[in-house]
């Protein structure tokens, strides 16, 4: 066995822990990137029965971001088994409650149901900021792309950098200075 | 009658055009008003400044378009840096008379000026008496949120 065939064999086989940044990130979107890497399905020896999947750590669940009135508009069924057990909570609301919740249910809804699943849950670590145990983050060794670039508010950029980006319009000599 | 209604007419026309002169905002073309306090004695002055936009100003290539349309840019609500161009200091779209716009750019602009608004993207620029911070808002509006440009409906 030659020593690539070797490493590469290591690294086929051993589980690899990743790192993903959620911030202003879409959670059912970064979900379904996530559940390949949990899964192992990225990997040629990919199979249901094979367990080959990785860890992934998740910060700054916190800071996830929905589209339009998304927030508001999402809404997470729950039934006690009671009569008259049946709840409805808003996405904002989970979220307030548990701010790793929503992130956890989409990774969690994104897999087919089968006995893995829980087991391939336990693979994966939330955290609503960058706080992450060192014993932890010692392992990683790779840090999956975000799927959209984080936006940059205006007052973070430098007020040169402001006043000298290329203009599109010029002010009319009557436009009164507010 | 007609005669006495012509002579009350004439007389309100003339009352306002007396006190026609009196707005000073636009008729003289003034940007900033500056007020100076000395001896008990208050001068306030107007003073014509300059936008500090002519060095950055982009070449329109076709001026017959407006400059949106010429520039030929896609923007999306996350460019603050141009859409800051066509704010006021409290966050709200210029006017098309001021921006120059045509019909059709000048309201893509202010929706996304608008969605910038929500995402809090441009905290700074508000009201006074406003929550600049976006994590102060109540409820559902605090959290992160982004739009997606295909849901802008113009003819």
């Amino acid at each position: 066995m030659s020593q690539l065939k070797r490493v590469q064999q290591w690294a086929t086989f051993a589980r690899v822990w990743h790192i993903y940044d959620a911030a202003w990130q879409n959670p059912f979107q970064s979900a379904e990137l996530l559940k390949k890497y949990l899964m192992g399905m990225h990997k040629p020896i990919y199979h249901p029965m094979n367990d080959c999947g990785d860890h992934v750590i998740v910060i700054n669940t916190a800071d996830v971001a929905l589209p339009g009135d998304e927030w508001k508009k999402r809404v997470y069924f729950h039934h006690t088994g009671y009569p008259g057990g049946a709840s409805w909570t808003l996405a904002w609301e989970l979220h307030k409650k548990n701010p790793t919740m929503v992130m956890k249910k989409a990774v969690y809804n994104s897999m087919d149901r089968s006995l893995q699943r829980r087991y391939t849950m336990e693979r994966l670590h939330l955290y609503p900021d960058a706080n992450v145990p060192l014993n932890l983050l010692e392992n990683v060794s790779n840090q999956i792309k975000q799927l959209r670039p984080k936006p940059k508010r205006l007052d973070e950029y430098k007020e040169e950098e402001v006043r000298e980006f290329p203009k599109l319009i010029d002010l009319p000599k009557s436009y009164i200075v507010e | 009658m007609n005669t006495l209604l012509k002579c009350v007419q004439n007389f309100r026309f003339n009352v306002f055009k007396q006190t026609k002169h009196l707005s000073i905002y636009p008729a003289l073309r003034v940007k900033e008003i500056q007020e100076k306090e000395t001896n008990n004695e208050l001068v306030i002055s107007g003073k014509i400044l300059e936008s500090g936009r002519e060095p950055y100003l982009l070449k329109n290539e076709h001026p017959e378009a407006c400059p949106v349309c010429a520039s030929g840019l896609q923007i999306k609500h996350t460019d603050v840096l141009i859409l800051s161009q066509f704010m006021r200091s409290t966050g709200g779209m210029l006017p098309r008379r001021i921006t120059g716009l045509c019909r059709r750019s000048q309201k893509y602009i202010s929706s996304l000026v608008i969605m910038a608004n929500k995402a809090g993207l441009m905290p700074h620029l508000k009201p006074a008496n406003s929550h600049k911070d976006p994590k102060m808002r109540r409820g559902w509006k605090k959290y992160n949120k982004y739009f997606y440009e295909s849901t802008i409906k113009i003819k």
